[in-house]
């Protein structure tokens, strides 16, 4: 580094400033000697310090920070070469000028002994005021430049260490982002790739870096390319979601935000990409929308079963009173019992699905055993003609507070599911068990559905109650598990499955935990309605 | 045994569904007062001697739920079945002794009436 051009007191304020005294110390055993030195001297505006001998010098020297000892070469004592040997011995001194002045003819070897002693040069007597002067006045002036240099150096290391500080500092916190960081040039190819991308896309930082980013990610983009260019030299930047592909092949949604960033001095500069994987999101508004439109027409098929109910209740009874009438000859009377049977059949298929949306505000004792043989009684045509036999094991009386819809709901789910799983027959088994927690002294139901269909896949298992998840292609909406835990969880109860493959096949169990419904109250209301109903 | 045949108050707001809903009960051997409103339904009580009241749930006015708790006010021995197209019974229709889903069909609305009927008589004789 060059001092020209430099200006501490403007730039850097360095403490070394450049018109700070410095320190000259002068030595001779002759007090008049000393005075007459330190009236040339004078005019420097430096420090000047006064030693007696090369022992008081030495003292000054351990003290202070000395630019320049001017020294008599002959003191009684240690003379100025001692001195001088003395001084270089110490690493704290090694730069120091020492400028010898001796009354007597110096010859050439003596010079280079002084030379060898690390003496910087030498002044005869009779000293000339002008040469001593310049002479002294040039290493004081290097003895500050070479202050304020350490000065420099040491503000510079300094900020060399806190910069690079703030650097480590700035690269871990982009590591800690959960973001996806990238950085590509305008080739498109990777510069730079924080953990969160590793995270997201499961490539290594040293597997990608040099290579083109979109073709790593197959990136589709929404508009075409050239746009999402043109907007970000344009404007800097560029907002919007791209379809990308991980590195074990899955197809995510991200919320990108690119920003350009033009290099220095006509160099080409870089694009800044931050990435926000927004599948899930988009999953779950998706969901949610399906679920409000399910709700709606759980409303609207509410609302028409009730229409219907009232007219086909009339006709019910309107066949039920043809029925036998004297009136009819056979014929007529064969037509109406063929209304009539058929009219039943209207009458059940709306009972048992447009009501399931019925909702009522208030919950009230369900019983379980009620739900299942409903569900299992829609069912029992599917069960029939695929050789399905059912195993029903239930406690009878188990109650639950809730919503008869929604327990139907979720039963219907799992029915079906373990009905579907058995095409060319097998076993069903539906059972109810009550226990009492023994710490919290509650009281559960616990409803087990299991199947020796096809079983569950472990790779299906993760998402098995994730919205739009489905084995069944077209046949599902992937909906079912889904909506059937959220009830679930709205109860404070569980659902669990396992499948258990053995030689001859799988047996797959869901089981649903549901706390039971315990008040004398409701108790009391539920036997009453019970003995008659039932 | 029974000399008169038992009476029941039938109460529904449309007049189709209240003259052949009258016409099965009739048919299955009971006597049948029409009322169209649980209004009306009330003043029949005050003239007619009735063994159960039939009522549907959602009519304009006071509702069918409305009534069964009036009826028990007055006659708390006077059982009330509540009749509606809609499948569970709503909380507010807890002062009933029996609900009935309009969909299960005439043969098993005959059935559920006589064995209220029946429990309740019982309970007028051992009591």
């Amino acid at each position: 580094m060059s001092i020209n051009g430099w200006n501490p007191s403007v730039e850097h304020g360095a403490p070394a400033s450049s018109n700070e005294k410095v320190n000259i110390l002068l030595v001779d055993d002759q007090p008049a000697k000393l005075l007459s030195y330190e009236v040339i001297l004078g005019d420097l505006g430096e420090n000047l310090i006064k030693a007696a001998s090369g022992t008081e010098a030495l003292e000054h020297l351990l003290k202070k920070d000395i630019a320049v000892v001017l020294a008599d070469v002959s003191m009684p004592g240690i003379d100025g070469f001692e001195l001088a040997d003395m001084i270089r011995e110490h690493p704290r001194f090694q730069k120091t000028a020492i400028l010898f002045i001796s009354a007597i003819y110096l010859s050439d070897a003596d010079r280079i002994k002084g030379y060898q002693r690390g003496a910087v040069d030498y002044i005869s007597v009779p000293v000339i005021p002008e040469v001593l002067r310049a002479k002294v006045s040039v290493f004081a002036e290097l003895h500050r430049k070479r202050r304020q240099l350490e000065a420099l150096n040491r503000e510079l290391e300094q900020r060399v260490a806190e910069r690079t500080e703030q650097l480590k500092e700035r690269a871990d916190l982009l590591d800690l982002a959960s973001e996806a960081i990238m950085v590509r040039d305008m080739n498109g190819v990777i510069r730079f790739w924080n953990s969160g991308a590793e995270a997201l896309y499961g490539w290594r930082r040293e597997d990608v870096v040099g290579q083109d980013l979109h073709t790593v990610l197959s990136t589709k983009f929404p508009v075409p390319f050239s746009d999402i260019e043109s907007t970000l030299f344009k404007a800097g930047r560029w907002d919007g979601n791209l379809q990308q592909h991980t590195r074990d092949g899955r197809e995510i949604t991200v919320a990108c935000r690119k920003a350009f960033k033009s290099g220095k001095a006509g160099s080409p500069g870089v694009i800044l990409e931050i990435i926000r994987d927004i599948t899930a999101n988009i999953r779950a508004e998706e969901a949610l929308r399906n679920a409000e439109k399910l709700a709606a027409m759980g409303r609207v098929a509410g609302i028409i079963a009730h229409e219907i109910n009232n007219p086909l209740e009339a006709i019910l009874n309107i066949f039920h009173l043809l029925r036998d009438h004297s009136s009819l000859d056979d014929e007529a009377m064969e037509y109406a019992r063929m209304g009539e049977k058929e009219l039943v059949r209207v009458a059940h298929i709306v009972k048992h699905t447009l009501s399931f949306y019925r909702e009522s505000k208030q919950p009230i004792p369900v019983s379980i055993a009620e739900v299942l043989d409903n569900v299992v009684e829609l069912q029992s045509r599917n069960i029939q003609m695929q050789g399905i036999s059912l195993d029903k094991r239930y406690v009878q009386d188990a109650m639950v507070q809730g919503f008869p819809g929604e327990l139907r709901q979720v039963f219907m789910n799992l029915i079906v599911n373990a009905i579907q799983a058995m095409p060319d027959g097998g076993r069903l088994r539906i059972s109810v068990r009550e226990h009492v927690a023994s710490e919290t002294k509650t009281n559960w139901v616990s409803i087990s559905v299991c199947d020796t269909g096809s079983g569950i896949k472990a790779d299906d298992a993760q998402q098995l109650f994730e919205p739009f998840f489905t084995t069944k292609s077209t046949k599902g909406t992937g909906l079912g598990l889904w909506i059937s835990k959220g009830i679930v969880q709205k109860y404070d109860g569980s659902i669990r499955f396992r499948t258990i493959r053995q030689s001859g096949g799988c047996a797959t169990c869901f089981r649903v935990l549901l706390p039971g419904h315990t008040s004398t109250k409701k108790l009391h209301e539920a036997s009453a309605w019970s003995s008659v109903s039932s | 045994m029974n000399i008169r045949r038992f009476v029941i108050l039938c109460v529904d707001d449309e007049p189709t569904s209240l003259f052949v809903r009258s016409r099965v009960l009739e048919k299955a051997g009971y006597e049948v007062v029409p009322a169209k409103s649980a209004t009306e339904a009330l003043e029949m009580l005050q003239s007619h001697a009735v063994d159960l009241v039939l009522t549907d749930l959602l009519m304009p006015g006071l509702s069918g739920a409305d009534l069964a708790r009036e009826v028990k006010a007055q006659k708390p021995s006077l059982p009330v079945v509540l009749f509606s197209g809609v499948n569970e019974m709503p909380p507010e229709g807890s002062h009933a002794d029996l609900f009935l889903s309009k969909l299960e069909g005439p043969a098993l609305l005959c059935e559920k009436v006589a064995e209220v009927l029946h429990r309740f008589k019982k309970a007028a004789v051992t009591s």
